[in-house]
């Protein structure tokens, strides 16, 4: 039997009496790239939010290959790569030094954060601290958090904003890779060219 | 050609362990700066020695002020009662601070860095446990010898038994909060905890306040049973450590990060001496648990209309603070049975803080050039519609407590009470504090003119008031 890489079952989230997710289901299986969508306030960030545990759903469940996502089992956590808007940054390290630090805290090498640096046009800030950082560096650097660790499912939050052309391309170029590499991948994203670059499985929301 | 993506192993081995990766984090983070255990000691000696220092003479000058003619005679068994009152509502307080911090949190750069690996969550989060523990038994036990000698105590013995008792509850209270802060979303036990303390004292003090206005009074108890309070608290604490401790795994992300955003606040407040840092938080979080609203159009009208309409739907929509100004209503009886001779001063103060809490339509027109320009009309015009909820508010909270004072000349309530209305407008329309210009040199550290000047902005007046009280009323 064949194990979904995500499954996402009956999730609610309410503010109050305002219902930002109402029973939103789906199943990701390995290797293939679902995009969130739906207009502005449709509940796209809460949702990824609940799925890897930022936040707390009001009712529903989600599973990560056949096991419930608790955020608290680190098994969860070794299967689940994220970066969402809420990465902060140690300002006393540097970029490399964050880097390595995910990097051993998930058992893994320091051997592809070279890679990943010089991949993600980081080489250059690599010594710098978060302060001095554009707001385009420091988001490359929220997603190579997630490409220097061990991963099955990979789950980002708009990834492509403040990138530049150049960011943007690579992205897709890595998204396809992280699929063929059997990574599932779920993304909320609004930039039309990423998407179609992308998608394989169109979750559409708040409709 | 960039290699192919790591994968993952189908279970999390050769991860380090929490402590590995604490010292690895340590280590990195001290190359970059000179901190050394010297100087975090050297900070902390400083810090209880203050502490100490100002707290005993607060504590000496609060006793000579209850025992001075000033304060007044107040019945032998009231301002017993109406201590304990006060220690469970600041008990249903520390609770819920308790619980809106965690209390147990990581920063968001942790938790982007290091916690959201698949470290031993009940390693990580254990030293941090350990170190609040001691520090709610040790902050609670100085507060229960505060408290014992507010109360006259002297005796050695008494005094022990009395911080004893204090540091057992505030471990207890601790312990337990870490076990709520891990239980599902929606259990009802940790709110009853936070609302029962609060519901007695309002049982407690509305006993005592009508005892003492029509009858005799409570009588006091012979002794303050401090012992059997210790010997509660003690079962209690050790088995909430028990259960904390089992319960560290389940502490999830959600709420470690939430409390987070508390502390961060609340510390960015204390440093940047800017309350309002922190009640903006509290504030978007109250207004995001609300959720959702009835909406309904305005009655129609001259545009003033549409703003006080507005004003007044947004204190219906906000109960709490009517919770409050009510609540201050029966603080104002019971403060004029504890402390008579202060009776008038306290109006004051407390009719101040009643005022200020109906002043968030004022607030937030006045920190927001942008609103006022979307909204239109002159600043003079938005600030004075907007002043009507608080003054009208102040008024008749006002009206409400004038039994509880002596009556003075009659110019001076009509005076104290616009002068509160005046302070609560000031505090309320006090622009964002600006940390440029020129600074001071304090025992406190270089502090900026400006800041000061805001931040007395309201206080100031509402101190000239009481003053005026003090000596006319």
């Amino acid at each position: 039997m064949v194990v979904d890489a995500l499954s996402v079952r009956g999730l609610s989230r309410n503010f109050g009496d305002l219902v930002v997710l109402d029973d939103v289901s789906f199943t990701l299986p390995a290797g293939r790239i679902a995009v969130v969508l739906g207009p502005n306030g449709s509940g796209k960030t809460t949702l990824l939010r609940c799925v890897v545990g930022a936040d707390r759903p009001d009712a529903g469940e989600v599973l990560v290959q056949g096991r419930r996502a608790d955020e608290t089992d680190p098994q969860i956590r070794a299967l689940v790569a994220a970066a969402l808007d809420d990465i902060d940054f140690f300002p006393d390290l540097s970029v490399v030094e964050h880097l390595e630090l995910v990097a051993y805290a998930h058992g893994s090498n320091a051997e592809p954060v070279e890679e990943v640096l010089a991949e993600l046009g980081l080489e250059p800030a690599r010594d710098q601290l978060p302060v001095t950082l554009s707001s385009g560096q420091r988001r490359r650097l929220a997603l190579a958090s997630c490409f220097v660790r061990p991963r099955r499912v990979l789950i980002l939050d708009e990834p492509e904003q403040r990138l530049d052309v150049r960011g943007r391309q690579w992205l897709a170029e890595r998204l396809l890779r992280e699929r063929d590499a059997g990574t599932a991948v779920l993304l909320a994203s609004h930039d039309p060219e990423l998407i179609d670059a992308v998608v394989d499985e169109r979750i559409e929301i708040g409709r | 050609m960039s290699a192919p993506p790591v994968t993952v192993a189908d279970t999390p081995t050769g991860v380090p362990t929490a402590r590995q990766v604490r010292t690895h984090l340590r280590r990195a983070r001290s190359r970059h700066h000179d901190h050394s255990l010297g100087d975090v000691l050297g900070d902390a000696y400083v810090i209880v020695l203050f502490t100490g220092m100002y707290g005993w003479f607060a504590i000496s000058a609060s006793r000579d002020l209850l025992d001075s003619p000033t304060v007044g005679q107040a019945e032998p068994g009231v301002r017993w009662w109406l201590a304990l009152a006060a220690l469970l509502a600041g008990a249903g307080l520390v609770w819920r601070g308790l619980r809106a911090l965690g209390p147990l949190l990581v920063t968001p750069a942790t938790q982007s860095w290091a916690t959201s690996a698949p470290v031993d969550r009940r390693a990580w989060l254990a030293p941090r446990f350990g170190m609040l523990l001691v520090g709610a038994a040790v902050g609670t036990a100085a507060l229960g010898l505060a408290v014992a000698a507010l109360g006259g105590v002297t005796d050695p013995a008494p005094l022990g038994w009395a911080a004893a008792a204090g540091a057992g509850w505030g471990a207890a209270a601790l312990a337990l909060s870490v076990v709520a802060q891990s239980s599902r979303a929606g259990r009802r036990w940790p709110v009853v905890a936070g609302a029962a303390p609060m519901v007695a004292a309002a049982v407690l003090t509305a006993g005592v306040v009508f005892l003492g206005y029509v009858g005799d009074g409570l009588p006091r108890p012979a002794t303050t049973p401090t012992v059997a309070l210790f010997a509660l608290a003690v079962p209690l604490a050790g088995l909430g450590t028990i259960r904390a401790v089992r319960a560290l795994p389940r502490v999830d992300r959600a709420t470690l990060t939430t409390g987070a955003q508390f502390a961060n606040a609340a510390a960015t407040a204390t440093i940047l001496l800017d309350p309002s840092l922190l009640a903006g938080l509290v504030e978007s979080r109250r207004w995001r648990r609300i959720g959702r609203v009835r909406s309904s159009r305005f009655l129609r009208g001259p545009g003033w209309w549409a703003f006080l309409q507005a004003d007044v739907r947004r204190l219906r929509r906000h109960p709490s603070a009517l919770l409050l100004w009510a609540t201050l209503i029966g603080v104002q009886y019971a403060a004029a049975l504890a402390l008579p001779g202060l009776a008038g001063a306290a109006q004051v103060v407390f009719a101040y803080l009643a005022a200020n809490r109906l002043t968030g339509g004022l607030r937030s027109i006045s920190r927001s050039p942008g609103l006022r320009r979307a909204l239109g009309g002159s600043d003079a015009l938005l600030r004075g519609i907007h002043l009507v909820v608080p003054a009208v508010g102040a008024g008749l909270w006002w009206l409400l407590t004038l039994p509880t004072v002596e009556p003075g000349p009659s110019w001076l309530a009509p005076t104290l009470a616009l002068g509160v209305v005046a302070a609560a407008f000031r505090a309320g329309t006090r622009p964002p504090i600006n940390y440029g210009g020129a600074t001071v040199n304090t025992p406190f550290g270089m502090i900026p003119v400006d800041l000061m000047r805001q931040g007395s902005r309201g206080p100031a007046l509402l101190a000239g008031l009481v003053l005026l009280q003090l000596f006319l009323g």
